[in-house]
């Protein structure tokens, strides 16, 4: 997938508002694969309904949106999860790790269905990340910034055209922002990937990238 | 990691109860099915020696008309008269025996045997569908073939067997049994060996050979008696009114066999129906409880199941664990309804037995049982299908 296209999308709860203020709704953006965006946005503009619509399990929008041309809304199920194996991965603000999982099985539940790393790259990453010692822990006893950081694990364990992040440092310390900036813009240049990064407040912190505000 | 994700909220009781309401209800009705075919040949009144549509009638005797020098002979006009009867084709004459005879019936290795005085009754040999070389009788070589009522049989099965300690016969057995009869008259006293061709239900007396009566009725006694106290008619249709009109009209009874069988028959179905109707029931109602009880967990799996989607499960393989459970569940409920149909058959078919029936094949109940398993788990599994098609959109 080389390109993602927006053609006058407004979430179906705006509609009737005159005048939507954004770089993003209402509006023709293109979303080219090897570039860094960041969706700089208020609480309540949309930000994770754009995410739920890009991913196919949300439909309340008006307008297009296109991968490669091809309207959204016309995918087949089966479709859907080649691109969620394949093509855009995806960390939902709301991480929906399983709890009674440990971190590890979190993780293998979805390189599993991927095959994309090793145990060993996996272990790599946590130790990266600051919490080896975590790996055999049950989700439910990790901290929310603990949590996050399995998240992004997990969402890296795929091949992508995109890697879209639905706030995917909130609840990180700067340090933690910059490995995981590094780990997906080493992932996403490795595969030649776009990334997708919304932020409230604590944007990841992207070397390039371009801003659009919703 | 996938089964131990979703196995999650599965309540083993329900699953149990709905197992043992799906068992109790599969059983009831393959058991139903089964014993229905088993049981059916002993009220099935198709007798292969003689036809549907023959009628046996005798002459209605009331004690008022025999006091007043009344006779249960048909005479010669009075079979003319029959014989005329559009619906008649021909009729035959019962030849009674002139003589007297004694039956001796060996019962085994017990050394017993059952004497008793005998009587021999004949028809012409048109009217019986038995293989000619063993419905024949020759002087040279005698052997006394005979046709018995299936009310002999049973009044020994369940009356003299039961009581006496000895054992029952099938109707298979009854052919090895010797049968010697002692004729005697004319001053001659002699003896024969006999042996049971089958049974009949709508002939109640002991059958011989026309051949047989000719010369038995020349050699012990003074020639045939030519008015018989029995007739048998072949017609057209049984069931035509013209013939039930005419034998009420003359007093002649039809020998009513077949009509008290045709009714247990249709009894028998009746209760079969209820019972079937009954397991289906209870199949139906068990297959609700199971859908509820996947419903359920679906609805409480919602999350865990959204969130598989989201990594890129398919609605398939989420599904898959459900579907596996139900199918296992389902097929342990047939096989063990199976089980229970053949446990159940193990102990009744002795009592059949002794009706001389050998019991028909299980396929057919198992074919049902099969039928209706592979119903209730289609609807379950396309229950499960759309309970989780339904998730895809969150």
């Amino acid at each position: 997938m080389e390109k993602i296209e927006l053609i006058n999308t407004l979430p179906q709860v705006f509609a009737g508002r005159d005048r939507v203020p954004s770089q993003v709704w209402q509006c023709d953006l293109s979303i080219e694969r090897g570039q860094h965006y960041l969706i700089v946005a208020e609480s309540g503009t949309g930000k994770s309904s754009l995410c739920a619509y890009l991913y196919g399990y949300r439909v309340d929008y008006s307008g297009t949106m296109r991968f490669d041309g091809r309207d959204i809304r016309s995918l087949t199920v089966a479709e859907w999860c080649q691109v969620r194996q394949r093509h855009i991965a995806y960390l939902p603000q709301e991480m929906r790790l399983f709890p009674e999982l440990t971190a590890m099985e979190n993780v293998q539940l979805k390189n599993r269905l991927t095959s994309h790393k090793t145990d060993r790259e996996i272990l790599d990453w946590f130790e990266a990340l600051g919490i080896p010692d975590k790996v055999h822990s049950p989700v439910a006893k990790l901290s929310i910034g603990q949590q996050q950081r399995v998240a992004i694990i997990r969402t890296l364990c795929q091949p992508a055209d995109f890697i879209l992040l639905d706030e995917p440092v909130s609840h990180l310390d700067d340090a933690n922002n910059r490995i995981v900036a590094d780990m997906v813009q080493a992932e996403a240049q490795r595969q030649g990937a776009g990334i997708i990064a919304t932020s409230v407040g604590n944007h990841l912190q992207l070397e390039q990238f371009i801003v659009k505000s919703l | 990691m996938l089964w131990r994700l979703l196995r999650t909220h599965i309540s083993a009781s329900q699953l149990i109860g709905f197992s043992l309401a799906n068992l109790v209800g599969l059983t009831i009705v393959i058991l139903a099915v089964q014993f229905y075919r088993d049981v059916q040949p002993v009220f099935d009144d198709e007798e292969s020696f003689i036809r549907k549509d023959y009628l046996v009638i005798t002459r209605n005797v009331t004690s008022a008309g025999a006091m007043m020098g009344g006779t249960s002979e048909f005479s010669d006009q009075d079979i003319a008269d029959i014989e005329s009867q559009p619906w008649c084709r021909q009729v035959g004459r019962f030849t009674s025996s002139e003589f007297s005879i004694n039956a001796t019936i060996g019962l085994g290795d017990s050394g017993r045997a059952m004497r008793s005085q005998f009587f021999f009754e004949s028809i012409p040999t048109d009217f019986i569908d038995v293989a000619d070389a063993e419905w024949t009788f020759d002087p040279a070589r005698p052997e006394v073939p005979v046709i018995v009522s299936r009310d002999y049989l049973s009044l020994y099965n369940f009356g003299f067997a039961a009581t006496q300690g000895l054992p029952r016969i099938s109707e298979g057995q009854m052919g090895m049994i010797p049968l010697s009869f002692t004729f005697s008259g004319n001053g001659l006293n002699e003896a024969m060996p006999g042996r049971i061709v089958g049974f009949s239900n709508r002939l109640n007396t002991v059958i011989v050979p026309d051949e047989f009566m000719h010369w038995a009725n020349k050699r012990y006694g003074d020639g045939d008696v030519t008015h018989p106290l029995r007739l048998i008619i072949e017609v057209n249709s049984p069931g035509d009114v013209a013939i039930e009109d005419y034998m009420a009209q003359h007093h002649y009874d039809v020998a009513g066999d077949k009509m008290n069988s045709s009714k247990a028959n249709y009894f028998l179905t009746v209760i079969v129906s209820i019972v079937i109707a009954v397991g289906v029931v209870i199949s139906l109602l068990s297959f609700f409880v199971l859908m509820l009880s996947i419903y359920l967990l679906l609805q409480k799996n919602t999350r865990r199941l959204q969130d598989l989607l989201l990594l890129g499960y398919s609605p398939a393989q989420v599904s898959k664990p459900y579907m596996l459970l139900v199918l296992c569940i389902n097929a342990a409920v047939l096989v063990l309804a199976v089980v229970l149909m053949l446990l159940a058959r193990l102990w009744y078919m002795p009592m059949l037995h002794a009706f001389g029936v050998a019991g028909a094949s299980v396929l057919p109940a198992i074919a049902v049982g099969l039928v209706i398993m592979a119903l209730i788990t289609a609807g379950n599994l396309m229950a499960i299908r759309r309970k989780v098609a339904a998730l895809w959109l969150q």
